[in-house]
């Protein structure tokens, strides 16, 4: 199987410096596990911190050159097209750019490739050209899907934990540069300013409530005015208990 | 300084008692007008005694405490119903796609209706829900339309396509997703598909402008609220006040294609492996807890994912990871159950967002019985196995 990981441009969370992204490493980790030829594919003006990449487990790792601000779908759509791969593996979403994680879907689109979000693992199908995908889903719960290749797959943070960096590996793994289609990045209507924290909705705490009443909206209960039972049988107790979590949906 | 002088005498003839020979005067009555306000720290403690406790107990948040058996009776429903709002002639439809699971909205699906609000009210617009269902949830929410969307299992492609058309065919304005697993995948299908551009994880949001984060939380990016926006958890109010008509609008859809997707299989998360930041909910127990067998046995019963208080955790009865608070995890699940928990401030903060609380404490002053939407003054020791039996009797009858 011809698997493809994306490698994107990142900057780490905290120091701000350039960094592979967490996430597309362990893409790299869910390819090498999953047996086959892993190839990375990188499209912007240097290679700089990813050539660590080969260093978690990344055998080849292609590097299609443009200059600073141009697009870099073009020239991932056509070296995708060209390389014929069954998977294509992507993250969620970048870290240090625009951090959207609209490129695969629109990778996708122009490749005519399904897509599917959020995999933490991924498995040989029941029958020959499909793949067996587990989806992160909120709180826990998973979605198992079988897809049929060649596919495009994000992955999502809670896979598993990326392969330690390997110096040897590093220094053994092959980058080919190649000139990158050059296509300069639609005009955005962004306009950009220092980010600044917005503060979080908290329930209830009106905009100038004081200090004490934050922290009453903070810590009370949600619903408010609660039911309470005093000194009651451990048998009331347990079946009030019951009762209630039935209510709110968390017991069957 | 302009303060006017006290006059001793005259504020104690105000008090005279009449009718008396001797003076009589009854200094606890009526506050003396004397053109100074006064605290009356007296009336003020009458007011705040808590009624029905042996001990005198003050509450002086004013909010008299319900202790009692049940639930003290609430008010007879004197609130008037929320008005009705219809906007017959919309002059855009502001369309919302909530997650909605299993036809239920979330609070997040809620903000975005309130989102939707704003966009629509701003430009004389109407909110279209676009949900798998119709369901009377929505106009409280306020939806004025609702347009049921054909889905069969898991297919976002197929569900793409179906909005794709309502975007072309239904003079749309904006599309609110929510920036969630399901919802965030679905808003960036859209996007590429209609090659609109999609403003995604908005963090805040006004009829002038929306804002998101990029480069890593570096860079504030802002712009007017473009057609596809996905919104964050908690940027925006739900909606409240007006109820809307939730009218349901005709649409013919294409017929949907098979998809790439062979076969979907949801599993549940398994609450006991699964960490407790992901947890739905979780059962917890405090000092006043002393047999673990019983609480593990518990919360096995349960299905629930087991936490801890600090003390417990510093005690070295349950791992580290399990400690609940400002210094463990702070918990994103559904419900808590509390067992002999004090409910300390460090604590609470990890249990902040927890829709409902249920705790089981010997004492009825502890700060985790006030938070508690179920509050139950008992020992923990006995309510543990009295749970125990009845989950054990319902299984077997
Ligand atoms: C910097 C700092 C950070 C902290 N961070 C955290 C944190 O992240 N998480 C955390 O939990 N704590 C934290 N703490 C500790 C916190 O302040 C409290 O000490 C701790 O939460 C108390 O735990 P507890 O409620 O289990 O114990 P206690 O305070 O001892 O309360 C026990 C409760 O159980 C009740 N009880 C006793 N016997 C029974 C019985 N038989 N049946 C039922 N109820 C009974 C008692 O009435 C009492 O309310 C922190 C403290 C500091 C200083």
């Amino acid at each position: 199987m011809r698997i493809a990981v994306l490698l994107s441009a990142g900057r780490h969370r905290v120091s701000a410096h350039p960094a592979p992204v967490p996430v597309e490493l362990q893409a790299i980790r869910l390819a090498a596990e999953l047996g086959g030829e892993a190839f990375g594919l990188h499209a912007g003006p240097a290679i700089g911190p990813l050539h660590d990449t080969l260093g978690h487990g990344l055998p080849r790792l292609t590097h299609l050159r443009l200059a600073e601000n141009d697009d870099p779908a073009p020239s991932l759509a056509d070296a995708l097209r060209e390389g014929a791969f069954d998977l294509v593996l992507a993250g969620r979403s970048g870290q240090g750019g625009e951090d959207a994680g609209l490129l695969p879907y629109a990778l996708a689109r122009t490749l005519g490739l399904p897509i599917v979000a959020d995999a933490v693992a991924l498995a040989e199908g029941p029958q020959p050209g499909t793949l067996r995908v587990e989806q992160a889903l909120p709180r826990g719960a998973r979605r198992r899907l079988v897809i049929r290749l060649p596919a495009l797959v994000t992955v999502h943070p809670a896979a598993p934990a990326p392969l330690p960096f390997a110096f040897a590996a590093a220094r053994r793994g092959d980058v080919e540069t190649r000139p990158g289609i050059a296509a300069a990045c639609a005009p955005s209507e962004m306009e950009e300013r220092p980010y600044r924290p917005r503060p979080k909705l908290i329930a209830k705490a009106a905009g100038g409530a004081s200090a004490a009443e934050r922290l009453k909206a903070a810590t009370e209960s949600a619903s408010g005015g609660g039911k309470l039972l005093v000194e009651p049988t451990p048998d009331n107790a347990a079946r009030a208990i019951l009762a209630h979590l039935r209510e709110i949906g968390v017991l069957a | 300084m302009s303060r006017s002088r006290k006059d001793p005498r005259t504020e104690r003839a105000t008090h005279r008692v009449e009718g008396s020979i001797r003076p009589r005067f009854d200094l606890a009555a009526a506050p003396a007008a004397t053109g100074r306000p006064r605290r009356d720290r007296r009336a003020e403690e009458r007011l705040a005694l808590v009624p029905g406790t042996v001990r005198r107990r003050l509450d002086r948040t004013q909010r008299v405490a319900a202790v009692g058996a049940l639930p003290a009776p609430t008010t007879p429903a004197v609130e008037t119903p929320p008005r009705l709002r219809t906007i017959p002639e919309p002059a855009c439809l502001v369309a919302v796609v909530p997650d909605a699971p299993g036809g239920r909205l979330t609070p997040h699906d809620r903000q975005l209706f309130g989102a939707a609000r704003l966009l629509a009210d701003a430009n004389g617009g109407a909110v279209l829900a676009l949900v798998e269902s119709w369901s009377d949830e929505l106009a409280i929410a306020g939806a004025d339309r609702v347009l049921p969307i054909p889905a069969s299992g898991y297919d976002p492609e197929a569900k793409a396509l179906a909005l794709l058309s309502v975007l072309d065919g239904l003079a749309v304005r904006h599309v609110l997703f929510p920036e969630s697993a399901d919802g965030g995948d679905l808003a960036r299908r859209l996007a590429a598909l209609s090659g609109e551009a999609l403003f995604a994880g908005a963090e805040s949001l006004s009829a002038k402008a929306v804002t998101r984060a990029a480069q890593g939380r570096r860079i504030e990016q802002r712009r007017a609220p473009p057609r596809l926006i996905s919104l964050a958890t908690d940027a925006v109010a739900p909606h409240a006040g007006t109820l809307h008509e939730a009218l349901p609008v005709e649409f013919a859809f294409p017929e949907p294609t098979a998809g790439a997707i062979l076969s979907a299989e949801y599993i549940p998360a398994d609450p006991a492996k699964v960490s407790l930041a992901e947890a739905d909910f979780v059962t917890s127990a405090g000092n006043g807890v002393t047999d673990f067998e019983v609480f593990r046995a518990l919360v096995a019963a349960l299905g629930a994912t087991p936490g801890a208080s600090r003390m417990v955790c510093d005690a070295g009865l349950m791992p580290r990871a399990a400690q609940v608070g400002a210094s463990g995890t702070v918990l994103e699940a559904r419900c808590y159950f509390a067992l002999g928990i004090a409910g300390a401030p460090q604590h609470l903060q990890g249990v902040a967002r927890c829709e409902h609380v249920v705790a089981v404490n010997t004492d009825l002053h502890a700060a985790m019985i006030e938070r508690a939407g179920l509050a139950i003054v008992a020992d923990a020791q006995e309510v543990m196995p009295a749970l125990l039996r009845l989950i054990a009797e319902e299984k077997r009858g």
